[in-house]
């Protein structure tokens, strides 16, 4: 019971009160109570929270973008992801996790939700470090009002969850509900958050130490072809999880790809006998042939010298100076065991391949993504196969693998409020996928600016999801498309470049860094010879002026480029 | 009104869309999505169009991180559903360069062109408007494409009921240029003031607006599920006027009891010319006025009539146009089915109507109708029209030339799939449901033929394969293909599954029951059987399956 004066204030307060404010009065006092009355665990220093969506025709989709916007004002990063786009395997590892979900069909939720609310259901897993909340859309002339959003609400509970405000229920008109549940939500999360933000989060890049060439072991958790079905291409996107794994935006996956067993079955029954289990010595080293011929010797794309090497070592006259050893044995027989024993000793050893990574460490901990094309070339008639993009794109989930992280001190972010403008078509996406996810993690306020080109816009579109709630969530600031075989003529990135022209410049004349990544022919030769002319003319430069103005560049660190 | 004090998020669209204009311009030029913003979406429903996306698709694209394959359907606006030989080439083009390929022809005697992406829909627009083809107002609050029964029995009346669908579509058309500007590029309007637009204002209706004129005994249209539902009275073979029937609707929502099917209601007989167009116009402003729009659910008209009494929406209507409404004039339906094959009309013209499958033109195994219709049209001894039970009818042709049409349908096997396809076939409808339809609950056209292939030995065993029973499926609730009418319909609730709707009659007079929910395909076999069986010993004289079911089952629900 209230005391007068609160007594007669609170009374006035409800005497002119519509049915909505007493709704809202109703529904804060709730939340207020909440925690208490679900043994919440209390929340302060919040800085960054996951807000998930699930959406038929977009209100909840809406709603989390408002939510992520009105967070960054109180100084929140909250992430926002579509449930269609949610990885499960993350959920134990959310902290602070808000749900809205609207409820579809009888009482279900969105279809692009649905593995998500099944997964809930379904496994009996833990999520006691889970604190969160829901707001639930729906649409009182249904039996089932708000359905989907209420089970997920429970499940969380069960799960060991600990609600940081009731769930709210929304009606067809659901702009003040919803904004009262944010008000609630920011509230609470913003109490103390004057707190200094916690080491990891925000931990500027440079205290990290280099790792040179530390290798690490990993397991594959993902292995997806980007490229829908009809394209011309296969592009892998594989994300692996080392926990101890330290790089940096920028930064290269290694890795030393194994030969595949075909090949070294063929080369061994060319062997002449020798036994795949006989153990010999390599740089100093002993493996059994087979152990060697698989994880150790190149056998593919043999080099001239290694080629003139085998003809003098079994006197046969070779004319042709481009082999994989399977063919150079076919077609050049070893006399026996020894001779082939001694063939082997002459080759090289399988070289690591390079792969940028496309992911963050503030936003993917523990984690490397890279994204692989998969490569195929003919020989004289016959398709063959990239060594390495074709080894890492058959890798099945659960698969270990040991890889290294290949340093690229050239290739780094600038200051958080500087500009930058990304040039990655095709797979050089890949560390502008970092940048922005490190970008959007870190709260960094520069403005990010993308070209990115590819065959189609139906197939070919890699990210394409994930660009897009950083564009509309606006950490993308500008994304610049050119899909070469969408229309009769061919369009480039460097078109789109010149037809931005003007604004390109002035970003540039900002002090925004360019960053370019991908195939070096002809993709990079053209870009930098467009970025030249634009210098030159929307500068209004001396062809001289504009090449100074951007070695200029380069030398300052504003043009960084990672092409292969 | 007390139920418009909350509009509805459309309503809002409509009023500040700048007659339609919105931000289409803008929409088609965002190149990070295959789709249109928003509030575009709904203001493109006026223009004919709505975003779709392959739903087959989206769980493995969402996998690749690629968002919705999203593309456009186009519905054309044909007035009684006629076409004539060089627009059918221009479509068949068009559907072949820029859609999926496939022609279908709606329940509505139109078509549709689906699978259009983003940056096509202009280009196609631009080819139909050649062909003077257009898409203006076949969708979104508005009057929509205009039935006529196609039936060239009835055709001594024809080219006046024509002229009326004609004459009422154009009555009723938006004022706004927006189509022309967005679409077509046409220069932007300097004084708004052309625009002006009486009838819609700028708020339009508040859903959409239905009307069917049928030509009796045949209710080939099923006239009383329109909105406005205009029943032909003749006197000595001359067109005298209408009777009027007011708010008919199929559609129902799963779970919401505010909502139902229901047929029009015959307020009268009002004489043709000005009167008749008069009353027309009136009747959808007060519709306009009355309609409810904070409720999409509950805004068709038939709510509305519900609401106000059908007395009194004819008292304001007359009011409104200064003409009473007579009593009705008598008049009878005997049936709701395309007259298959060759028919003369009374100049001696001929009318062949071939059966399309769910209305899909297309080359399959059992006719290649696609191609056939094109040579058809190339030779330009026909036109064409389509029928409501999504057929399509090779019109006006001489009689010297009916032997080299003959010849083309023979050689591509409609005139064969015609004659062998059974009569439960040939009277069946399904809507398009998966995997376009976003609203599809279940499938509709693509599951519908296997569906037939497993009840006609049903009915072959109890003798029963030559009965014309109307049956019709839907991938939900909204009842495009008109459902509530039929003997038997199938009304999908979850994948695989249907409510099984039973005791409609043949003519469309009167509604179905819901008799079992939520069945799967051997239930549905199961109790069709059951049913077919009774049907077999218990049925009366020459009583159809409708009025046998009603009688022993659903009467008794
Ligand atoms: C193509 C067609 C079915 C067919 O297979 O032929 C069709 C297809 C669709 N109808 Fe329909 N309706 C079609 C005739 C009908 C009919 C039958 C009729 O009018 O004779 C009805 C029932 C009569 C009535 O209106 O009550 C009908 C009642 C609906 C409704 C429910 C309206 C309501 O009162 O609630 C919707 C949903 C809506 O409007 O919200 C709908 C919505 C749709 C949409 C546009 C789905 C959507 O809103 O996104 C469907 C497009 C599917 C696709 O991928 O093509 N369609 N729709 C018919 C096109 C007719 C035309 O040419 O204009
Ligand atoms: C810093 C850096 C970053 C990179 N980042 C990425 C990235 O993010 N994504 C990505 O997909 N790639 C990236 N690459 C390229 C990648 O490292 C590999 O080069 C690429 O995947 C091809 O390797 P592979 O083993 O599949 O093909 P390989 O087997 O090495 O073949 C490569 C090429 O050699 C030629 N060749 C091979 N064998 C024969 C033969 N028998 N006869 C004739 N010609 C032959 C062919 O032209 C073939 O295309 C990067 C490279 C570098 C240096
Ligand atoms: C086909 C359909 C079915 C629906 N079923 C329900 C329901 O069972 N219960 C409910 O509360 N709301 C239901 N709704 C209402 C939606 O949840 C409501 O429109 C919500 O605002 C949609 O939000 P979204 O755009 O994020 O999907 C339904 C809506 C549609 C279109
Ligand atoms: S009935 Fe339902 S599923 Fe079928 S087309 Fe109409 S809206 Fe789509």
């Amino acid at each position: 019971m209230l005391a007068e004066p609160k007594l007669t204030q609170f009374l006035n307060l409800l005497k002119d009160a519509s049915p909505e404010d007493v709704a809202w009065i109703k529904g804060y006092l709730a939340g207020l109570t909440a925690p208490a009355a679900t043994g919440a665990a209390p929340v302060g220093g919040v800085h960054k929270v996951t807000i998930a969506y699930g959406t038929e025709t977009g209100n909840s989709k809406r709603l989390a973008a408002d939510f992520a916007a009105r967070a960054k004002k109180t100084g929140i990063h909250a992430r926002v992801v579509n449930l269609e786009q949610y990885r499960l395997t993350d959920l134990p590892k959310e902290e602070y996790f808000l749900t809205i979900i609207s409820t579809q069909g009888e009482g279900e939720p969105p279809e692009s939700a649905k593995k998500f609310y099944d997964h809930l259901h379904n496994n009996g897993f833990k999520l006691d470090k889970l604190k969160y909340s829901v707001l639930a859309l729906g649409d009182t002339s249904y039996p089932l009002f708000c359905k989907a959003g209420e089970d997920i609400d429970e499940q969380f509970q069960r799960l060991g969850g600990s609600r940081i405000a009731e769930i709210r229920r929304c009606d067809v008109e659901y702009d003040d509900d919803a904004s009262q549940w944010i008000n609630t939500i920011l509230d609470k999360l913003s109490t103390a958050a004057a707190e200094p933000v916690t080491a990891g989060v925000t931990a500027p890049a440079a205290e990290k130490k280099s790792t040179g060439k530390k290798s690490y072991t990993g397991t594959v958790i993902s292995n997806v072809d980007l490229n829908d079905r009809g394209s011309n291409k296969a592009t892998y996107h594989i994300e692996i999880a080392a926990d101890d794994v330290e790089y940096e935006p920028g930064d290269a996956f290694g890795i030393v790809p194994e030969n595949p067993v075909t090949a070294v079955e063929k080369i061994l029954s060319l062997s002449g006998g020798t036994l795949p289990d006989r153990v010999i010595t390599y740089k100093n080293e002993s493996y059994t042939i087979g152990d060697l011929l698989r994880y150790k010797l190149n056998i593919s794309h043999l080099i001239t010298p290694v080629i003139k090497r085998y003809a003098d070592l079994t006197g046969k006259t070779i004319t042709a100076t481009k082999y994989d050893l399977p063919d150079l044995l076919q077609a050049h027989p070893v006399k026996d065991t020894e001779q082939f024993v001694s063939m082997l000793g002459m080759l090289n050893p399988i070289a690591p391949r390079l792969y940028t990574m496309s992911s963050s460490p503030a936003a993917h901990g523990g984690e490397v993504h890279t994204i692989v094309a998969k490569d195929s070339f003919t020989v004289d008639g016959r398709t063959k196969l990239g060594l390495c993009s074709n080894f890492l794109g058959a890798l099945p989930e659960g698969t270990t693998v040991n890889f290294f992280v290949q340093k690229n001190k050239r290739f780094r972010l600038p200051a958080p409020e500087r500009d930058i403008i990304m040039i990655g078509p095709g797979t050089g996406i890949a560390p502008f996928r970092s940048f922005l996810a490190e970008r959007d993690a870190t709260d960094a306020k520069g403005r990010n600016w993308l070209f990115f080109g590819e065959q189609h816009f139906a197939t070919d579109f890699l990210y394409q999801t994930e660009l897009q709630t950083w564009f509309e969530t606006g950490v993308l600031t500008k994304i610049s498309l050119a899909f070469s075989r969408d229309q009769p003529e061919k369009i480039y990135v460097q078109h789109r470049m010149w037809e931005h022209a003007d604004e390109l410049y002035q970003w540039i004349a900002g002090g925004a860094h360019v960053y370019l990544c991908g195939k070096k022919d002809p993709m990079s030769t053209d870009v930098e010879e467009t970025l030249l002319k634009i210098i030159e003319t929307k500068g209004e430069k001396t062809p001289e002026a504009a090449v100074d103005y951007f070695q200029q560049m380069k030398n300052e660190g504003k043009f960084s480029e990672d092409v292969y | 009104m007390e139920d418009n004090k909350h509009l509805s998020g459309i309503e809002k669209i409509k009023t500040s869309s700048d007659h339609l204009r919105g931000e289409i311009t803008e929409s088609l030029k965002d190149e990070i999505t295959g789709a249109i913003r928003e509030g575009d979406q709904a203001l493109i429903k006026f223009h004919g169009m709505y975003q779709q996306d392959n739903r087959d698709r989206r769980e493995e694209r969402a996998a690749k991180k690629l968002d919705r394959l999203y593309s456009f359907m186009i519905r054309l606006r044909l007035p009684g559903g006629l076409i004539s030989a060089p627009q059918w080439i221009a479509m068949h083009h068009i559907a072949g360069e820029k859609s999926t390929g496939v022609i279908k022809i709606t329940t509505r005697q139109t078509v549709q062109l689906h699978g259009i992406v983003k940056s096509s829909i202009k280009p196609t627009i631009a080819s139909f408007n050649a062909a003077m083809l257009d898409s203006i107002a076949t969708c979104g609050d508005i009057n929509r494409n205009i039935t006529c029964t196609a039936h060239p029995g009835q055709s001594p009346l024809h080219a006046e009921i024509f002229g009326y669908a004609d004459a009422i579509s154009t009555m009723l058309m938006p004022k706004t240029k927006a189509y022309y500007e967005i679409w077509l590029d046409q220069e932007k309007l300097v004084d708004k003031k052309e625009e002006a637009d009486p009838l819609y204002q700028d708020r339009y209706l508040p859903r959409k607006f239905k009307i069917g004129i049928v030509i009796p005994p045949n209710n080939d249209i099923d006239v009383l599920t329109n909105d406005l539902g205009l029943i032909a009275i003749t006197e000595n073979n001359e067109l005298t006027g209408f009777n009027v029937a007011i708010g008919g609707g199929m559609s129902t929502t799963h779970g919401n009891a505010a909502t139902y099917a229901r047929l029009g209601t015959v307020i009268g007989f009002v004489p043709k010319g000005d009167d008749i167009m008069k009353v027309i116009y009136e009747i959808v402003t007060v519709q306009r006025d009355y309609g409810n729009r904070s409720d999409r659910k509950l805004a068709r008209l038939k709510y509305t009539v519900d609401k106000v009494g059908a007395d009194w929406y004819k008292t304001e209507v007359e009011k409104r146009s200064g003409i009473t409404i007579a009593p009705a004039k008598p008049y009878s339906f005997t049936g709701r089915h395309d007259n298959y094959g060759w028919a003369k009309n009374h100049e001696g013209k001929w009318y062949y109507t071939a059966y399309v499958a769910s209305g899909r033109i297309t080359d399959d195994e059992d006719q290649a109708i696609k191609s056939a219709l094109f040579e058809v049209a190339e030779t330009g001894l026909a036109s064409f029209r389509f029928s409501g039970n999504q057929n399509v009818i090779v019109s006006d042709v001489a009689e010297k030339d009916k032997a080299s049409i003959t010849a083309i349908l023979d050689k591509y096997n409609v005139t064969g799939y015609t004659q062998s396809a059974s009569p439960l076939r040939k009277n069946a409808l399904a809507c398009v449901a998966l995997p376009t339809c976003p609203l599809a609950l279940a499938e509709g056209q693509r599951y519908m033929p296997v569906l037939l292939s497993k009840i006609e030995p049903l009915l072959a065993r109890y003798g029963l394969e030559k009965e014309p029973i109307i049956m019709r499926m839907t991938g939900c609730p909204n009842g495009c293909a008109r459902p509530g009418a039929a003997e038997i319909s199938l009304v999908g609730t979850a994948p695989g599954r249907y409510n099984l709707h039973l005791g409609g009659d043949r003519a469309g007079t009167r509604l179905n029951t819901i008799y079992r929910e939520h069945l799967d395909e051997q239930e549905i076999l199961g109790t069709l059987d059951k049913l077919f069986a009774g049907y077999k010993v218990d049925r009366e004289a020459a009583e159809t399956f409708g009025d046998y079911a009603l009688r022993k089952h659903v009467a008794t629900v």
